[in-house]
């Protein structure tokens, strides 16, 4: 059992101040993950804590003693490091690279022994290495080379491993191979796992607890569903994402939403009749576009409705799986007359939603705008036995103007913005 | 039956004794070949009888007749100092160059190109022209300046080159050459107010054993034993060097101590070789890759090896140098450039998939 201690260590790169009051502790057995945007220090406190860096204040304990009062090769038996990159200048075979590892162990004269070699052998075999262990370092691939050195790092025998992006230059096959072996070592052999990590997924998925720093500072501390929240990450690297619980790995997943380039907010107002994810992608669009976006009736855990929950878009909503009721129907109702445009994306219809069209209908005749995008026929989202589809009809033939794609709505709907400005200032001339 | 790969290492390992006798008696052949080798004729059992006279007790026992005290007197005074001179350089040289390489990770580095040879020129010329040669306490002073040129080019060198924690290998070479250049504008400086001392220092400079006596091979002998023997002491360290200054520290490799003790020893030993034999270039360049080819990157085996290939290079270039032209002599700095110059972009384009340049 050993116990990493970081105590409110600074550090400096000559006069530059990298990292500034971190404070935590590890134990064997849990894996901890760093994550932060670039120059955010998290690199700079893992050269801090494998003795690389010292801080200007505070201190790095292993159980009760300060690393930097330890000889090297003390520190070596404990503590064991996967760089991001490893390059190797001569031929090196792979077996002699991960043997480097026995060094810390070894007397200054001492040969590699039968153990040494058992040792190299096994860890060799945990990273799928072996088969390639005669093979010049120089001659592997990069993620062959990579498990080597973890091979390597294995072979140190030691009770900390410590990983600065283990995995950045890896395909995905490799990348799982690998975190998984890790986070089995550390439940199994009870390591003490420090990782730097640039991708969320990875380190949702494995780690026990994550750190957030910024501008050398921890941000968030605490287990990863608690610190990986969208409000976090925004703090942090100034990006709206999407936290979810995945529905069949069961881990958090954080999805960028990119960033809008216009902001410059729009007069028009726009409600969608969605439903089914045919609403999604162009609440996204039109709300990066600086519309006012509106959305209804929506029922409760329909992807749409989840999706203008995560974008802030207000909507009339029924409970999940329910008919549309009068009430949810009237306030529908309501959230259109504010609207300037309505537009009909190309979802399903059937009996529960089929109200959404009669209200469709009953804001075209009210001089609301009416948008109909289609991808394809009608009769085939129809499950109202024609009833959606003669709404539809009724609907075209009352002047409701029918777009083929994303494109040719987003056309329309400059039009329409540029006109409702300028009524807009000739009503504010006079 | 698929060979285990464990064993094929030890296996590997085993043979590192193998090709260590083989390269001595390699080393013996040429030594007693290159003793042969002169204006006067002096045939082998001679020249055994000559070498096995002067050793102890073993002495008593050889059947001196049909040797010349001529004879004698060439092979103890005049070629047995030329030869050991040549090998101890050879030995120096290949050293200093696998040492610098495993420190700067980087296959180019060698006693020239990171300037100790020129800092160890610019030293042992000061020390001719001052003519303090063997006058001081009767010790041979021209390898201690040449020592203390060599460690101070060397460190100016990794200053300069130096990025944060690594040395980039344009940056090393460049400084290198840089810093070379500077002492050689001083060298030739020091020819412009040597006076009397000019044909002294001229003769030094042409480099060559020509005129290597017994002082020359005691002054150098002790340095070239003792930075051996510290360079081999850290073998293992250059091997885990090889994955980066970082990584070694995390294997336990007190680098900072280290690197300076490394630095130092190939400075000492560039030192003893310039010193006796001027500037000779390519050996502390080729050798190690050679070596490398032959027997693998493992310093705890590349190093006394390629002491052995550099003190056998060297006294068979020597020995060249004495027929070529004969009488006459060549300079054998320039036999070793004629002959390694190729050789090194022969392997330069052959291994060169084998190296990551970065």
């Amino acid at each position: 059992m050993v116990r990493l201690t970081i105590d409110g260590i600074n550090c400096y790169y000559g006069s530059v101040k990298i990292l500034e009051d971190i404070q935590f502790a590890v134990k064997s057995g849990k894996f901890l993950g760093i994550l932060g945007p670039n120059g955010s220090g998290k690199t700079t406190l893992l050269k801090s804590i494998s003795r690389i860096l010292k801080p200007r204040k505070g201190t790095i304990l292993i159980g009760d003693l300060d690393i930097y009062n330890m000889k090297t090769v003390e520190v070596a038996k404990q503590l064991a490091v996967v760089p991001q990159s490893t390059p190797v200048t001569f031929d090196f075979t792979a077996l002699e690279v991960v043997l480097m590892g026995r060094n810390p162990h070894m007397s200054r004269f001492a040969m590699e022994s039968k153990e040494d070699m058992a040792i190299a052998k096994n860890s060799m075999k945990l990273t799928n290495t072996w088969k390639f262990a005669d093979r010049p370092v120089t001659e592997l691939s990069g993620g062959e080379r990579q498990r080597v050195i973890i091979a390597r790092a294995l072979t140190q025998e030691p009770k900390i491993l410590l990983l600065d992006e283990p995995t950045t230059h890896l395909d995905i096959s490799n990348q799982l191979e690998i975190m998984d072996l890790i986070k089995c070592l550390c439940k199994t052999k009870k390591l003490l796992i420090v990782a730097v990590f640039h991708d969320f997924n990875l380190a949702a998925r494995y780690c026990d607890s994550i750190i957030l720093l910024n501008d050398g500072k921890i941000v968030a501390v605490g287990k990863s569903s608690e610190t990986l929240t969208s409000e976090n990450v925004r703090k942090v690297f100034g990006v709206d994402t999407i936290v979810k619980k995945h529905p069949v790995t069961g881990f958090f997943h954080v999805i960028p939403i990119s960033r809008p380039i216009n902001q410059q907010q729009k007069s028009l107002s726009i409600h969608l009749i969605c439903g089914c994810a045919s609403g999604s992608p162009l609440m996204k669009i039109l709300k990066d576009e600086g519309y006012f976006v509106t959305a209804g009736v929506l029922n409760l855990l329909d992807t749409d409705q989840e999706t203008a929950q995560l974008l802030k878009i207000p909507t009339t909503s029924e409970a999940p799986f329910s008919p549309i009721t009068e009430e949810a129907h009237t306030a529908n109702l309501k959230m259109i007359s504010k609207a300037n445009v309505l537009v009909i994306t190309p979802t399903q219809f059937g009996d529960g939603n089929l109200r959404n069209l009669n209200a469709a209908e009953t804001a075209l005749k009210e001089g609301i705008p009416t948008i109909l995008l289609e991808d394809g026929s009608i009769e085939e989202r129809d499950f109202t036995n024609g009833k959606a589809t003669k709404y539809l009809t009724k609907l075209k033939n009352n002047g409701a103007i029918t777009v083929k794609n994303t494109s040719e709505l987003l056309h329309l709907l400059d039009k329409l913005e540029n006109k409702n400005n300028k009524n807009s200032h000739q009503k504010k001339e006079p | 039956m698929k060979i285990d790969a464990g064993e094929s290492h030890l296996r590997r390992v085993s043979h590192w004794k193998l090709y260590f006798v083989l390269l001595t008696g390699m080393l013996v052949l040429v030594f007693i070949f290159s003793l042969n080798i002169g204006f006067s004729h002096i045939p082998f059992d001679n020249i055994l009888k000559i070498l096995a006279k002067n050793v102890p007790i073993l002495g008593d026992l050889v059947d001196f007749s049909g040797v010349s005290e001529v004879q004698e007197s060439i092979i103890i005074h005049i070629r047995l100092p030329r030869v050991l001179g040549g090998a101890l350089v050879g030995v120096a040289l290949a050293v200093a160059g696998v040492t610098y390489q495993g420190i700067f990770r980087n296959p180019m580095a060698d006693p020239y190109t990171i300037g100790a040879m020129g800092g160890a020129s610019f030293g042992a010329a000061v020390a001719i022209v001052l003519g303090v040669g063997v006058a001081l306490l009767g010790v041979n002073t021209v390898p201690i300046f040449a020592f203390v040129g060599a460690l101070g080019a060397v460190f100016l060198v990794y200053v300069i080159s130096r990025e944060g924690s690594r040395v980039p290998v344009t940056t090393l070479i460049l400084s290198g050459l840089t810093v070379t250049i500077f002492f050689n504008a001083l060298v030739t400086y020091l020819k412009l107010i040597a006076g009397d001392k000019l044909h002294a220092l001229t003769f030094w400079i042409m480099g060559g054993f020509t005129y290597t006596n017994w002082t020359d091979v005691s002054s150098i002998l002790p340095l070239i034993i003792i930075g051996t023997a510290i360079v081999y002491l850290y073998a293992r360290d250059l091997n885990i060097l090889v994955l980066g200054e970082e990584q070694a520290q995390h294997l336990g490799v007190e680098l900072e101590k280290v690197k300076k003790i490394l630095l130092a020893s190939g400075a000492l030993m560039t030192a003893a070789a310039v010193s006796i034999s001027g500037l000779i270039g390519f050996v502390g360049l080729i050798i190690p890759h050679l070596t490398r080819i032959l027997i693998g990157p493992d310093h705890r085996i590349l190093l006394p090896t390629s002491a052995i290939v550099g003190a056998s290079f060297m006294m068979i270039c020597d020995a060249l140098a004495r027929v070529i032209i004969a009488p006459s002599e060549l300079p054998v700095g320039v036999i070793t450039a004629v002959s390694g110059g190729p050789f090194f972009i022969y392997l330069l384009r052959r291994k060169r998939r084998g190296y990551t340049v970065r």
